[in-house]
């Protein structure tokens, strides 16, 4: 087994010892099939146990161990250690202000999700006796890539936006609250979309596309965040000529 | 120290703990819930399940078929009154979860679509795609968003459960942000925290896995029931052990031996016609023998075996099991419409846990357990693939409802008594923060563990390793008082949390070896090599794992028989 | 390497328990990877209020009479707008090859039972659609036709 030594360049940060984030190298050994989530753990385990950070699945579904690896948004247990050469900076994720060293403050992206009503909203709620909502394969087909965000929030790190406004939504948030409207069981577009136009509206977004080319889920956020921006439209002309309903 | 106040706490975000959230709010909307997890809900562990959540909704399918493949699945150690219940609820639950939004995939007349799985007589198991735990949790986490009165503790680690007055009165909790010990007070508490896979070396489980709800029932006096009874998952990838569905065999896939052949058809490994949709403790004996017969592969980091989906075709397996390409192709390299995926047997999901009622009551008044964490016992000696899902609904629903109505009957302690219990235990953990004397490193004790379980609880056991592991463990828990750590940080310090976490694990680990050690039968995941045969005649209870400063101390609870007599488990 | 983002950038609306550092930007802005093309985007609008200044010099000229609208026209040979002129005609072009690439996910899912056509043929279209009628203009305006 070849062995290869890399250098590891970490951003560290203790509020109640650092002014400002300072970084800490750590060379070590590193094994081909490596994600650098390893690397991370191996430095852990046997280097420096004061590092912090977070990370639960280790396959890229629970979304907890984003982070910025040589300046770019990553999933870390994901993301292919082989690809970098001998150095490799690992910071906290962009945008989002900074806990302890690599772990980031993520309440705020937690209080946009809830502004969007991420919940099936109906004037009236199924009975549990009649059963599930009839739903096509093509209905399903609609709205389904929208839902399989893992709220990792590299695409907040990657916009350009989010960076300038922070009012702005964001791309998960967009996707998610999109996500409801385009379900065919849901009755919540004309809350939602009130939710898209205001505070943060989705109109702040720039067709950057950065956060798609990120996203580790295909979930392409870009194009939820334009679709809402016509569906908000198209509904606020309407409210101009009908009467405003359905449920909060 | 500040003193929080609620009607109930749940301990653990994931399905069980939403779900009894959630219950709670839509029972007594004026109920206040505090739902304290160490991780953000969308983080838990349940996001990990892949395969179906198994309930009866087709004409051609019974709930007495549901509870008798449930029961034989168990090797007839499941609770029959407990199972009859659940298959009774399962439907409900699941219909419930998609009216809150989750996206369950549908048959072209937009029913929703159920398949195959192991040990199920008839399709039943319902599914998104192959990621079904993550819509669960998501779909459960985003309604739970709508009640205002479930107040989220997020990133709160509970480190004791406070009893006063022989009840639960609340808990103490570290903000592992700010480093700070709260006592949060309650009248009833509800432990929904999942298994302990992470005491093994190989393992489905993720980080988070260790075991917390367990340990602190254990540490209040509670006994774990069950425990040697841990379920080996078949298809696990080598070295990071992350999960591939059984669902992927529910599909059509093939387990090959190095030789190519199909040897749970070839050969005689009980599963009968079965074959690969076989119950999991069959098929994870299956490969181990065929790996010891010398007709596994070998690899960099051991021997396996083949899944065999390239006769699936790349539409079928994009339209059913894409995750599992891409986690195939991400993890291992492999792209299973063209290549066979390694695979091995890793351990996947405790039977065992919390020694509850029908209710989710433990016998410390005041304490419920729901989920895997809970032993109720659905699953018996092992359980059938897709019906832990729902499991977490069905028991997270009713031991909420139980706990909201104890706490309706109860008390509080007071508040002073709660503060010098939180004192003490802030004490403790701060005398544990940045501990530098100690000689021991964490990480070497919980590889010693990992080795320990894995020589002696492996898929096939016998006296002299069980008895090897029980002193091991026992030697690593004195080691464990004497850890050294280096991180003296109030704020999110996460070796502190780890630390706390790995006395955890010790503490399932050793009634997890403590348990198998006497049952001297195999029966279900207990496989052991020296008695070979299930014996009804003096090992039909169910194991009892108390804590005792001198070593766990062994007892038994009798099984709840009810339409089925005990019978041979052939497939 | 690292520049702060805005301050308050993914801030909550309550401050937590503990002091954060600030959020620090990907890149360098505002030409560094991934802000040079929102920044150039942006800067687009200034090309735009040019021309719709350009504009109404124009139609100032118009309403002067014959006289006033031929010296207008002659300014516009002039190199300093010859180049406004270049420069806005590569910004169009960026915005709207920008816009296209967007334009396929910007469609709903479905109109009832019709979904829209795959994103190659879409932006394909768009291009066709574009050029043609810039062509045909041209050629009206060259006095080639009309």
């Amino acid at each position: 087994m070849g062995e290869q030594k890399k250098t590891f360049v970490v951003t560290r940060f203790d509020p109640d010892r650092d002014d400002a984030p300072t970084t800490r190298e750590y060379e070590i050994a590193v094994q081909p099939d490596w994600k650098t989530l390893d690397a991370l753990n191996f430095i852990k385990d046997h280097v420096d146990g004061t590092l912090a950070y977070r990370w639960s699945c280790r396959m890229a579904v629970c979304g907890s161990c984003g982070m910025m690896v040589n300046g770019e948004p990553r999933l870390t247990c994901k993301d292919v250690l082989s690809q970098y050469g001998d150095t490799v900076h690992i910071a906290p994720l962009a945008n989002f202000p900074v806990v302890r060293d690599l772990v980031i403050e993520f309440d705020g992206f937690m209080e946009k999700f809830e502004r969007v009503k991420p919940w099936i909203l109906r004037a009236k709620e199924k009975a549990v006796e009649e059963g599930t909502h009839r739903q096509s394969p093509e209905q399903l087909a609609d709205f389904q890539h929208f839902s399989m965000c893992i709220n990792c929030m590299l695409c907040y790190a990657a916009c350009p936006v989010v960076s300038n406004e922070p009012a702005f939504l964001g791309p998960a948030a967009i996707a998610l609250g999109h996500r409801y409207n385009l379900d065919s069981r849901d009755e919540g577009n004309g809350a939602r979309n009130q939710v898209f136009r205001g505070d943060g509206t989705v109109f702040s977004c720039s067709y950057a596309n950065e956060c798609s080319e990120v996203c580790p889920k295909k979930v392409d956020p870009a194009a939820a965040v334009n679709q809402a921006k016509i569906g908000a439209l198209l509904d606020w002309a309407k409210g101009l000529v009908l009467p405003r309903g359905g449920p909060e | 120290m500040e003193v929080r106040r609620h009607d109930v706490i749940i301990v653990g975000g994931g399905a069980a703990g939403l779900r009894a959230a959630v219950a709670i709010a839509d029972a007594d909307p004026s109920a206040d819930v505090a739902l304290v997890s160490k991780v953000y809900p969308m983080r838990s562990h349940t996001v990990s399940a892949e395969g179906g959540a198994a309930a009866v909704a087709r004409p051609d399918d019974s709930l007495e078929d549901h509870a008798f493949d449930t029961v034989k699945g168990s090797d007839f150690l499941g609770d029959q009154d407990v199972i009859q219940y659940f298959v009774e609820q399962a439907a409900r639950e699941l219909i419930l979860l998609e009216h809150w939004g989750c996206p369950w995939s549908r048959n072209e007349d937009g029913t929703v679509a159920t398949r195959a799985f192991g040990g199920m007589t008839t399709k039943r198991t319902w599914f998104a795609r192959d990621k079904v735990g993550f819509h669960m949790l998501h779909t459960l986490f985003q309604h739970s968003m709508r009640y205002a009165q479930i107040r989220r503790y997020d990133e709160y680690f509970v480190t004791k459960l406070l009893v006063d007055g022989g009840a639960v009165r609340g808990v103490t909790a570290l903000d592992v942000r700010s480093g700070e010990l709260f006592v949060i007070a309650a009248r009833a508490v509800i432990l929904c925290t999942g298994g302990g896979g992470r005491a093994f070396p190989f393992t489905t489980n993720g980080n988070i896995k260790t075991g917390d709800g367990m340990a602190l029932a254990y540490r209040a006096g509670v006994p774990l029931k069950d425990m040697e009874f841990v379920q080996y998952h078949p298809t696990g990838l080598p070295r990071t052990g992350i999960l591939i569905t059984e669902a992927a065999r529910g599909e059509g896939g093939y387990v090959r031996n190095a030789d190519g052949e199909r040897f749970l058809v070839e050969r005689d490994y009980g599963v009968g016609t079965k074959a690969e949709l076989g119950p999991r403790d069959m098929i994870s004996r299956a490969i181990v023998q065929e790996i010891e017969a010398g007709r596994g592969l070998k690899g960099t980091y051991g021997e396996y075996v083949h899944l065999d989906l390239t006769h699936l075709g790349e539409a079928h397996i994009e339209a059913k099991l894409p995750f599992v390409r891409e986690l195939a192709r991400t993890y291992v390299g492999v792209d299973p419409v063209h290549e066979m995926i390694p695979i091995r047997p890793v351990v996947h999901y405790m039977m065992g846990g919390v020694d509850v009622d029908i209710d989710g009551a433990t016998d410390l008044p005041g304490l419920y357990a729901a989920g895997e964490t809970a032993s109720i016992s659905m699953n018996g000696a092992n359980r059938l693939g897709s019906n832990s899902l729902t499991e977490c609904l069905v028991f997270g629903a009713r031991s909420g409802e139980k706990a909201l109505e104890f706490a309706r009957g109860s008390s509080d302690a007071s508040e002073d008594v709660l503060r010098q219990q939180g004192a003490e235990e802030g004490a403790r953990i701060d005398a544990l923060r940045g501990k530098r004397k100690g000689g021991e490193k964490m990480a070497v004790i919980r590889e010693q563990m990992a080795a320990a379980l894995e020589r002696g609880c492996g898929v096939y056991r016998e006296e002299s390793s069980l008895e090897e592991a029980c002193r091991a463990l026992a030697q690593l828990r004195g080691r464990y008082a004497d850890l050294g750590l280096e991180d003296a940080s109030r704020v999110f310090n996460t070796e502190l949390v780890a630390a706390l976490e790995l006395g955890n694990m010790l503490d399932v680990a050793e009634a997890v070896a403590n348990s198998a050690l006497p049952r001297k039968e195999s029966r279900g995941a207990h496989t052991r090599k020296d008695y070979p045969h299930r014996d009804d005649q003096n090992f039909l209870y169910h194991t009892l794992c108390s804590f005792d400063p001198g070593g766990p101390r062994i007892g038994k609870k009798p099984v709840t028989l009810g339409r089925w007599e005990p019978q041979e488990r052939k497939y | 390497m690292s520049v702060p983002a805005h301050p308050q950038a993914m801030a909550p609306s309550r401050p937590g328990r503990t002091r954060t550092a600030p959020p620090q930007r990907p890149d360098q802005a505002p030409f560094g990877g991934r802000y040079r093309s929102h920044t150039l985007f942006g800067a687009t609008g200034f090309v735009y209020l040019l021309l719709g200044l350009l504009a109404l010099e124009a139609v100032w000229a118009l309403g002067g009479g014959s006289a006033s609208w031929s010296g207008f026209q002659a300014s516009l040979a002039s190199p300093f707008m010859i180049a406004i002129h270049a420069i806005s005609f590569v910004s169009v072009i960026f915005v709207g090859v920008r816009f296209f690439r967007l334009f396929p996910k910007a469609q709903p899912p479905r109109l009832g039972p019709v979904r829209p056509p795959p994103a190659p043929v879409i932006i394909a279209a768009l291009y066709a659609v574009w050029i043609g009628a810039s062509v045909l203009f041209a050629a009206i305006l060259a006095g080639g036709i009309l």
